[in-house]
């Protein structure tokens, strides 16, 4: 059974469609890459899977479970986390308690425990000084930040959303192993990357997306080659 | 340092505990009225600390205020008994408000808190038979017959109260939820917080003690009436008190409203006419000069100048 499956996912903004006829599905323990074009629709799938706004049409399964009638809380208790694009750290925090949250709200922890776990995930991703506002952190401190917060709510399922965005080459090396150890605990993570060196890097097997539909399938040396995707991110040759 | 200031604290709470053994009815009702307002503005900060900002403060003080009179006038229930009804009235009309206000959020939210107020005072003004509409009802005792020290521990007793309500949250889990809220809601929705039972937590209980407060402000005064009762300054001085005290924590409303009951009291009384003007522009300045508070503002000096001691010793050790 996947722990993910969509079945004919539709997402209409007024005219515009930015989800067509979406299914697939991910299996436990895979690392499945999302990429497509600018606009092509990869963070509005993560935003249905993860219930921000509702799809138009379409299923979507859970665990074997249809939750598309769940908000999005109820989904991040069910197993659901995500990072965001843009950081969206939590002010008045430390890092410490942006992690907490996950664990508090997502696990329903108390305080003392939920200490007491985001320190074990500051310490797994490699988080220092958590005790510190997050005011003057670095671009990585905040994505692992992001990291940390999703994963202490324990899911089944992590989406990352560009999250080598902004990074250098060391920091996104850093950054890759810190993925491949979720992947380790049998974590199932969906990453949506501009990066192709990261996408080949990480991912078993890519879907490429191009105006809100899938174009090509599979692992991403058999996607890089064909021409519809060529197409996609280069434009056709007159 | 923390016994310190907790023994400071502890010298506080006794000290307004004894007035009534040593000061007079006039002292009494000063404290008695910022105890009043420093109540509803920890309830307002309380609101603000999820994000919403509530402009519906004297709406539920006054529907709090009618519910315990009239059950006075009408039902002959006892005065104390009244003001736990008054404010379990304004708890549970805001629980089935909140199913629709609190899907509003920023200044929607705002207006139509502010709105309910309105409509509130309208409907008791038309209502002559049972509320005694534009006049008001006066009921037949004061609360403790006026005795004005037993009024003044009322207060008290309740203010204290609402400041524990206020430091147990601001420690809570609930601390960590409505922060977050106000931080950035779809991340809090992301990371598994249930944003509306947060807030109908918060809005229902924040009600609730300005139902008890308006409900005993009825009861020391033996009177309601819709424009007395639903006096924009149940909103207007919280909310001022808050803001020069310090928004998102318990310190700032108490302190602010320490500060501007007693301010506002001397103004009084050293210039009759014209004090709320003088009275308005030290609300203004603080709030250009000192945007996050007093209470910040000093906290910020004095760490400031014992970090410079610091600095000093050490090159004096060099």
């Amino acid at each position: 059974m996947p722990v993910l499956e969509t079945r004919g996912l539709e997402k209409r903004f007024g005219g515009l469609l930015a989800v067509r006829d979406l299914s697939f599905s991910a299996s436990r323990g895979e690392i499945l890459g999302i990429i497509g074009p600018n606009g092509a629709g990869k963070t509005t799938v993560i935003n249905l899977v993860a219930g921000i706004f509702p799809e138009t049409s379409g299923q979507i399964y859970f665990k074997g479970q249809e939750i598309n009638k769940l908000s999005t809380h109820e989904r991040n208790h069910l197993g659901i986390a995500r990072t965001f694009q843009s950081v969206r750290p939590l002010d008045h925090f430390t890092a410490l308690e942006n992690v907490m949250i996950g664990a508090l709200f997502g696990q329903g922890m108390h305080l003392a425990e939920a200490r007491e776990y985001a320190y074990e995930i500051c310490d797994l991703i490699g988080l220092k000084n958590v005790d510190r506002s997050i005011d003057n952190l670095t671009v990585l401190d905040l994505k692992k930040i992001e990291i940390g917060r999703a994963l202490a709510s324990k899911p089944d399922l992590l989406f990352l959303d560009e999250l080598m965005a902004g990074l250098n080459a060391d920091e996104t090396a850093e950054m890759i192993e810190v993925v491949r150890e979720l992947q380790r605990r049998q974590l199932t993570i969906i990453v949506v990357e501009h990066i192709m060196a990261v996408v080949r890097e990480l991912t078993q097997r890519c879907i490429v997306l191009d105006g809100g539909a899938i174009i090509a399938e599979g692992s991403y040396e058999e996607v890089a080659k064909q021409e519809r995707v060529i197409e996609a991110y280069l434009g056709k040759e007159e | 340092m923390r016994n310190k200031a907790m023994l400071i604290v502890a010298a506080f709470v006794i000290a307004a505990a004894s007035l009534p053994l040593f000061a007079g009815p006039y002292f009494l009702s000063v404290f008695n009225t910022i105890f009043v307002y420093m109540s509803l503005a920890l309830t307002w900060d309380i609101m603000l600390r999820t994000g919403q900002l509530s402009y519906g403060t004297a709406g539920l003080f006054g529907l709090g205020a009618y519910a315990s009179a009239l059950l006075v006038a009408k039902a002959g229930l006892n005065p104390l008994v009244s003001i736990a009804a008054g404010g379990a009235f304004a708890g549970l009309l805001a629980f089935f408000l909140g199913f629709g206000v609190l899907r509003l959020r920023k200044i929607y939210f705002s207006i139509t808190t502010l709105a309910l107020t309105t409509v509130f005072s309208v409907i008791i003004r038309n209502l002559p038979r049972l509320t005694g509409g534009a006049s008001g009802t006066v009921l037949p005792r004061a609360l403790f017959n006026g005795d004005p020290g037993k009024n003044y521990w009322m207060i008290y007793c309740l203010a204290l109260a609402v400041i524990a309500i206020s430091v147990w949250l601001s420690k809570s889990k609930t601390h960590y939820a409505i922060n977050a809220i106000r931080n950035d809601e779809i991340t809090a929705r992301s990371s598994g917080i249930d944003v509306f039972k947060y807030l109908l937590f918060i809005f229902v209980l924040t009600s609730t003690i300005q139902g008890v407060i308006g409900a005993f402000y009825a009861q020391q005064y033996a009177f309601v009436q819709p424009e007395a009762t639903f006096s924009m300054n149940f909103l207007l001085l919280p909310l001022a008190m808050a803001l020069v005290g310090g928004v998102y924590s318990t310190i700032g409303p108490v302190v602010g409203a320490v500060l501007l009951g007693l301010v506002s009291e001397y103004l009084k009384l050293i210039m009759p006419y014209g004090h709320l003007i003088v009275y308005g522009i030290i609300i203004v300045l603080v709030v250009l000069f000192m945007p996050q508070g007093i209470t910040r503002a000093f906290a910020k000096l004095f760490t400031r100048k014992m970090q410079v001691g610091g600095v000093d010793s050490a090159s004096l050790r060099d």
